[in-house]
Formats: C-alpha cells, structure tokens, sequence
C-alpha cells in the first residue's frame, strides 16, 4: 500500500504483528517447558487455529455455526488414516479402501490433503446450508455436527467406530503447531481485509442494505464458510498427530463449546480477540483440570476430583461474557485499532484529501449515453388485499432528477422497493435500459447499475466510514485497491473526508444519512433511488445536499428518483415530478405544473382546498 | 387384519407417539422463542434435570418423583430466565443464542460434576413398560401416555392462549413486543410464565424419556434439543401450530426410518433424519407453515 487505504500502515502492521508475537510466545514458552507442558502447548496452537477458523465464519458473518467441529473432525480422520502404518491400518479400519489404507505420508502432505478434504467438505455442505435463513443456520450448522458424528462413530469398518483410531504418529511438536498457527492468523487477517471479508461483514452489520449494493449473502457467506472449513481441518489434523489418539468424541460437542467460548471471550470480531480468548481460556481450563483430578490447595485445602468442574467453569466464563462484555477481552478491534495504539498511529496515518488528489481516475462508473432508462410499466401490488401500487408508470431516464410525492401511505416508498428488486410485483414490470429486470434480486440490480438507500440510514456501524463506503464498491465486484480510491473520490465529493478513520456508527444523523447515498454512489450507480434522504437536515445541509446531487448528475449522467417530503429540495433539484396518492399516479410534469394541479392539491390538502382553489 | 396391514398400523401409531413426544420438545422451545426471540439450547437441560429428579428419587412412590420433576423443571426454567437470560434480553439472536448454550454447559456439567458423567439407570412403574392390546394391536402404554399428554398438553396451550389474560398477553407480546409493552403487556410476568410453562413441557418429556429408556445421563438433553431446534426450522419459526407440524414430520420420519431402512443403514438413522430436514429448508427456507418475514407468531 503506498500511504492511502482502509487503514495505514502503521495500523495494518500492528494487527498483524502483534497475534503473531503472541503466538510466538506462547510456541517458545511451551518448547522451554517439560515435555508435558510442551504437549498441552502444542494442543492449544492447534485449538487457536481451529478458533481461528471459527473467527473466519463467525467473525465476519456475525452468524454462529456449531458445525465447524465437524471440518475439524474429517481433517483429523483424514490426517490419521493418511499417516497410519499399513499394519494397523489393516486391523483398525479393514474396510478403507486400500489406497489410503497403504499410503503412509509425512506430516506435512497428509495437513495439506486434510485442509483440501475438510475445506471442500465444508463447500459440499455449505452449499445448501448456506441457502438456509440467519436464523436457521446455527440449528443447521448444528445438525451437521451430530450427522458427522454419527457417520464417524458408526462407519465401524472405515473410521474404527465409536472407539476410535490409535497408534497414529505423534509428529506434531510445539514448532510445527506454532508455524501453523502463525499462518492461521495471516490467513485469517487476509480474508478479514480482502474485498470478500468486506462484503460478509457488510452482511454482518446490516443484511438489506449489503443485498442494496450488490452483496449476494450466500455467495460470501459460502466462502468464508469453506476457509473456515479448511482452517478447521487443518486444526483438527494438527492435535491428531499431537495426542495420537482420535475418537468421535474428541471434536464434538464439548469441543464445540470450548472453541465457541475462546472466540467469544476475546471477542469474535477480531483476529487479535481469537488468540487472545484462546490463550485466556486454555489457561484457565488448564487451572480447572488440575482441581478437577483433585488438588490440594498449598497443602491445606483438599479438593475432591469432579469431572465436569473445568467445563462449568467454561460455562461461567461464557456467561459472563455474554452478560457483562459483549465484545469480548478485545472489544472485536485488531491490535492496531485499539484506544492508546490508535490514537498515537492517527497522527501518522494519511490525510485522505491528499490521497484523493492523488486519484482522479477513480470516479463511480459513469453512464453510457444510452438512450435506455429506468422503467415501471403498470406495476400493481397488494398487501393482504390492500391495493398499494395500482398499474403505475413511471420514467427516469438516465441524467434526470425526478421527484416522487405524494402523502404517507401513498406507495412511494413500496414502488422504489419494486424498482429495486426488494418487492415483487403483482403485475407489470421493471424495465432498466430496455431489459426486463422484474424478477431480478437487489445484489443482481445492484450490480447492473442501480442504487438505493432507505429512510433509516442503516449504517455498517461496525466498520470505519471509508470501509463502509468502499465496500459499496467492492460490493458490484470491484477490486479491494480501486474501491479505495472510489471511496476516497465519494467521501471527498460529499464532505465526509474528515471522518474517513472513525467508526461509521459513531457519527452524527446527519453524517450517517450522507453515508447511506455514499454507499450506494459507491457502487456507480446509473440509476439512484433516494427514500427522503434530506429527512433530519437542517437547511443548510439540505441545500448541500442538492448541491451534491447536481453534482452527482452532472459529473456522472445519473438518473435520480428523489422521494421527498421538503418541497424546497424537490423544486431545487428536480426537472420533473410524479405525483403518487393511493397508489395511483394522479400527476405527472414539471414541478410548477404539478404545484398548480388540483389533484395534487386536493391529496394534500383534501377536497375543500382544491375546490376552493379553483373558485 | 392381513399382518403387513397391522405392521403398518402399528408402525403408524409408533410414529404418531414419537411425531408427538418432539412435538411437546418443539412447542417448549417455541414458547421461548416467541416471548423473547431467544433460541433456548439449555431446553435439553431443562429436560435433563426433572430427569435426575426422578434418579434421585428413587424409592419413593412414582407418581410424587413426577411431581417434583415438574417443579424441578418450572424452577430451573424461571431462574435461568432470571439470572442469565433477562440481561441479554434485547442483545441480538446470536448473544443469545451463546448464552443458552452457556446455561446448557454450566447444568449439564454440574450435574457431571455432582452426580456423575455416566448415565444411570432408573426403575419406572412396570405398568407404563407393558402393552395394551387393542384389536390385533398391541400398542406400549409409553405411546398411549405420550399421546395423551399430547393432547391434554395442545387443549391445555389452546386455552391459555385463546381464552386467557395472560394468553392475549403473550399472543400481544409475540406480534410486537415493544407495542405490546406500551399497552400495559407486563413484559417481566409474560416471559417468566412462558418459561415456567417451557420448563413444565420439558419436564413432562423428560420423565417420558427415562420412562422410555429407563437411564438419565447429562447429555440425555443434546438430541431432543436438537430435535426441538429442527422440528422448529421446519415447521416455520415462533409459530405453535408449526413446532406441533415440526415434530410430527420429525418423528414420524425417524420412526419411520428406524422401521424400514434396510439393515446396513440402520445406524445412520440419526444423520438421515437430521439431513433430510435440510432438503426442506432449501425448497422452502421459512419452513412448511412459516410466513416469509419470520415474524413470531402464537
């Protein structure tokens, strides 16, 4: 990066930097201690690089799957039947087919063939459960956890049946799990920073307005879903080689509890938080265990063994977290983001003025001439037998601001969704520069070159302003570095240059609404859907705003649809408006002409008026 | 009757018992749902405990271990919802959800802890193992108890919800929470009852399973939980009339499978019935009676 970005370097560095040192050291204190102490090490690397992998899915998408578990098993059987002499495979699994019953490989091919096998498992099963709803994906995610292990268990002849494999090589020592969970952290910052962990923590924050810029959920959600997989994997196959046993059992649902807590405790969001609420929790489960095969407190206290204390200890540190620090220990911020740290690096980091001067070339797409247009041809809709579209027209060719009005309740917010993909209609249909897009989703729309944003603003709170307006880009498919420099090209245009670092959820109303139109310009609209954008402007802002728009049409021929309830910002912007009451389109025309009509006049303000308007 | 007509017959009613124990399971996590969007994974654990209850009990008359295994339930329900779940009561689907699955750990793990990891058997009235034969049918006392209970059980939610108060208050509360708070709806009182009444079905449904299996272990909660959660998603979420629907198709089907899946399979028995539910969701994602907002609804 050459000084402009989503972070600067200095920032990008430190959230690199410092989960590797923290993993480094944890790797030289566990080779410096008993050989006992070492193994235990070794086993939690290999438990952060399967929390890792939970972090890639959870993290990013903000939806929990309790069936990550589940990859890590099938990279650990994989791993294990790969590396099992022939003889004992022989008496284990008599049934496994001979060519992976006679191979015998090293640790690093057989990891490598685990992490392929559980990251394609993951896309296999991903695939369809990726189509279930936020909702149903934990229960789904979670049935995938008990099939596995009822496939594991009961494949006697291949997988050796609930008792398990023994006699697998013990290759795994403290450096190897270390190398490997220092690769996890690097993959799992990567995706958290390529255009594609973008667009899933832009799912994350706010799933209609992702799907309103051309971010299709299941698509990103399949692929973090496979990463994760195949982190998973090579977890699992990792403490495979470590302990040299494996059972059903071993990455079930216990081990599905103590993943989810390491993530929770240090905080989903982050990297940094997966390695730091590993640490933390193995630590103290590690306490837990001695009291649990019965301990004795400094000669004094004796204490009963209690199989289960270490896991009710887990189970309290959870709910604590849950109840009192729902960010968890790193408040989901990466090392380089953190108060103190951040506050020194913001000195450093790049003004973004000056990496917009740097950047002309980057602008939204702009229109191609074509003669073509935004169409509504007799589109009617009815909710529960309530008529709210009734056969409307409608017309926005491309560098042309029209005005949508009309009272509450009049359809104008229920026809911009039909424009937009987020409705159906009944009948009629939507015409975007002669194609018939009717049955297009809003990801697809998006893409072909039509934005939107909404009455509330719906911000991507979590992320940082320039990451939520470069991700509008990202979103229709533009590279991570050419979305950076869209954005800066946007929020200098609108005069959220200033905030570009801060998060997108800390700013005033007024900022926030601007961010919604930056997003959605940010995706190179040639067509622009506006629900009430100026609502909450004060009139200054509101004359900016107009001002901005001009500009926007001007710079890029786009074609406006402005639905707004302050006459003085339609007049000012708009060259033609549509009146909708009822449902119906009860005028159309310049707005002094609409103004004067009776019709319009009479929705307003009720009949009396108009009559008296006309006597 | 020709003989494959009454295996069928009786295959059917084993179903319908089974379709019905996981409808009771799937109602229980439904009412929790509804209240407080919550999606409960300590209602394993709320059918675990009244199940130790009756272990513990051992030797006094059964009918009183009952007892006290529905008040284990009611109780452990209502506090759960007190200390752990009211705090996270407006936090997002997914805190909840990891809170649950914490309250799960904490009881399942106490009870590993206090009592023992391993499952221990529990003597159940003789009575309730017999048959009862009817016609050329000789169906299990267990299936006609389950049955009943489920009938008594749907009669019993359809008038307190329809023809209650505080039924109209949790109907009010599942439409809309916060408009229903504004009109007077006591937020507090509404969520406890539907936890106390979840507590008492997942009592009811773990005495039927000791009865059934004759052991308690504190992981006996894990599959009907699971149980619960699909029978849910496929019935649609947050509506009563589509956990019953839910676990009907779910039990039915395991029965089912488990009467006529070729011997090599029977094993997989599990994992087919959990996979199928999938192939449901794909075609319809808001499940069989669920309206495509997913919005709660009693």
């Amino acid at each position: 990066m050459t000084g402009r970005g989503l972070r600067s370097p200095a920032s990008a560095a430190t959230s690199l930097v410092v989960p590797l040192v923290l993993v480094a050291l944890t790797a030289v204190a566990g080779a410096s201690g008993t050989p006992s102490f070492e193994g235990t090490v070794t086993l939690i690397l290999c438990n952060l690089i399967v929390v890792l992998g939970l972090q890639v899915f959870i993290g990013n998408s903000g939806v929990y799957s309790f069936g990550q578990l589940g990859f890590a098993a099938s990279g650990a059987y994989v791993a294990a039947l790969l590396t099992i002499s022939p003889a004992f495979t022989a008496l284990q699994t008599p049934e496994l087919p001979k060519l992976i019953a006679d191979t015998q490989l090293g640790p690093l091919p057989s990891t490598l063939i685990a992490a392929v096998a559980s990251g394609v498992l993951a896309g296999v099963v991903g695939l369809p459960l990726m189509r279930t709803s936020t909702l149903a994906i934990p229960i789904s995610t979670f049935a995938f956890l008990i099939v596995a292990y009822n496939v594991l268990a009961n494949w006697e002849l291949v997988t050796g049946g609930s008792s398990g494999l023994v006699s697998i090589p013990r290759t795994t020592d403290v450096t190897a799990a270390g190398l490997w969970a220092g690769v996890a952290v690097v993959v799992a910052l990567v995706f958290k920073w390529s255009a594609s962990g973008y667009r899933l923590q832009a799912t994350r924050e706010d799933e209609v307005a992702a799907r309103s810029i051309g971010i299709g959920l299941m698509r990103e959600r399949l692929i973090a879903f496979t990463i994760s997989g195949m982190l998973c994997g090579i977890g699992g196959a990792l403490a495979v080689h470590q302990s040299g046993t494996l059972s059903p059992t071993t990455f079930y649902f216990a081990a599905s509890v103590t993943t989810i807590t390491m993530l929770v405790v240090g905080g989903a969001r982050s990297v940094l938080g997966a390695v730091v609420g590993t640490l933390a929790v193995a630590t103290v489960n590690e306490l837990l265990r001695n009291f649990e095969e019965g301990a004795s407190v400094l000669g004094l206290i004796s204490i009963g063994a209690a199989p289960g204390l270490a896991a009710v200890g887990l189970g309290l540190i959870l709910l604590v977290t849950m109840v009192a620090l729902p960010g968890g220990l790193s408040g989901g911020r990466e090392a380089g983001e953190i108060g103190p740290l951040r506050r020194r690096l913001r000195s450093r980091a790049p003004s973004t003025s000056s990496a917009v001067a740097a950047t002309d070339r980057a602008k939204p797409r702009p229109a191609r001439g074509s003669a073509g247009g935004l169409r509504a041809e007799g589109v009617s809709l009815a909710f529960a037998g309530l008529h709210v579209l009734r056969g409307v027209e409608l017309e926005l060719p491309p560098g042309e601001a029209l005005g949508l009005i009309g009272p509450n309740g009049a359809g104008k917010t229920t026809l911009v969704n039909v424009l937009s993909g987020f409705q159906a209609p009944e009948a009629g249909s939507v015409l975007l520069d002669g194609v018939d897009v009717t049955s297009w989703s809003p990801p697809r729309l998006a893409r072909a070159g039509l934005g939107r944003t909404f009455q509330a603003a719906l911000p991507f709170a979590g992320l940082t302003v320039v990451e939520s307006v470069a991700v509008g880009a990202m979103g229709v498919g533009v590279g991570r570095r050419r979305a950076v420099d869209v954005a800066a090209n946007v929020l200098e245009r609108l005069g959220l240059g200033e905030q570009a670092q801060s998060p997108a959820g800390l700013q005033p109303p007024g900022s926030q609404r601007l961010l919604g139109i930056a997003r959605a310009l940010a995706t190179g609209p040639r067509y622009l859907l506006l629900d009430e954008p100026a609502a909450g402007l004060n009139d200054e802002e509101c004359r900016d705003l107009v001002a901005i728009l001009r500009g926007v049409i001007r710079d890029f021929g786009c074609g406006i649809l402005l639905i707004e309830h302050d006459m003085n910002v339609v007049m000012d912007l708009c060259s033609r408006v549509q009146v909708l009451d009822d449902g119906e389109t009860v005028a159309v025309g310049s707005p002094e002409e609409v103004q004067a009509h009776p019709a319009v006049v009479e929705a307003y303000l009720g009949a009396s008026y108009a009559v008296g308007a006309h006597a | 009757m020709p003989a494959p007509m009454t295996d069928l017959a009786q295959s059917l009613i084993d179903a319908l018992a089974l379709g019905g124990l996981y409808a009771l399971i799937a109602i229980g996590v439904t009412l929790i749902y509804t209240v407080m969007g919550m999606m409960n994974f300590a209602q394993g654990e709320f059918i675990m405990l009244p199940a130790y209850a009756l272990y513990v009990l051992a030797g006094v008359p059964f009918g009183v271990a009952v007892g006290a295994a529905l008040v284990t339930g009611i109780a452990i329900a209502v506090l759960a919802e007190r200390v752990a779940f009211r705090p996270v009561r407006n936090a997002d689907l997914a805190a909840q959800l990891v809170t649950s699955l914490a309250v799960a750990t904490i009881l399942q793990n106490v009870v590993s802890a206090s009592v023992d990891a391993r499952a221990q058997s529990v003597a159940t009235p003789e009575l309730l193992s017999e048959s009862s034969q009817v016609g050329t049918l000789s169906i299990p006392n267990l299936e006609i108890l389950t049955l009943a209970l489920t009938v008594v059980v749907l009669g019993g939610l359809g008038w307190l919800l329809y023809r209650t108060r505080i039924g109209l208050e949790m109907r009010a509360a599942a439409e809309n929470f916060e408009m229903a708070r504004l009109l007077g709806v006591r937020a507090n009182r509404v969520i406890a009852i539907a936890f106390a009444i979840s507590g008492a079905l997942a009592a009811t449904v773990g005495v039927l399973i000791v009865i059934q299996t004759g052991q308690v272990s504190p992981t006996m909660g894990l599959t009907p939980v699971l149980v619960g959660f699909i029978a849910v998603v496929i019935g649609g979420f947050g509506r009563i009339s589509g956990a019953v629907v839910g676990g009907l198709v779910l039990g039915a089907l395991s029965s089912l499978l488990g009467t006529y899946l070729p011997d090599g399979l029977v094993p997989f028995r599990d994992a087919i019935v959990f996979s199928l539910p999938v192939a449901i969701l794909i075609v319809r994602p808001q499940g069989l009676l669920g309206s495509a907002t997913g919005e709660a609804r009693i």
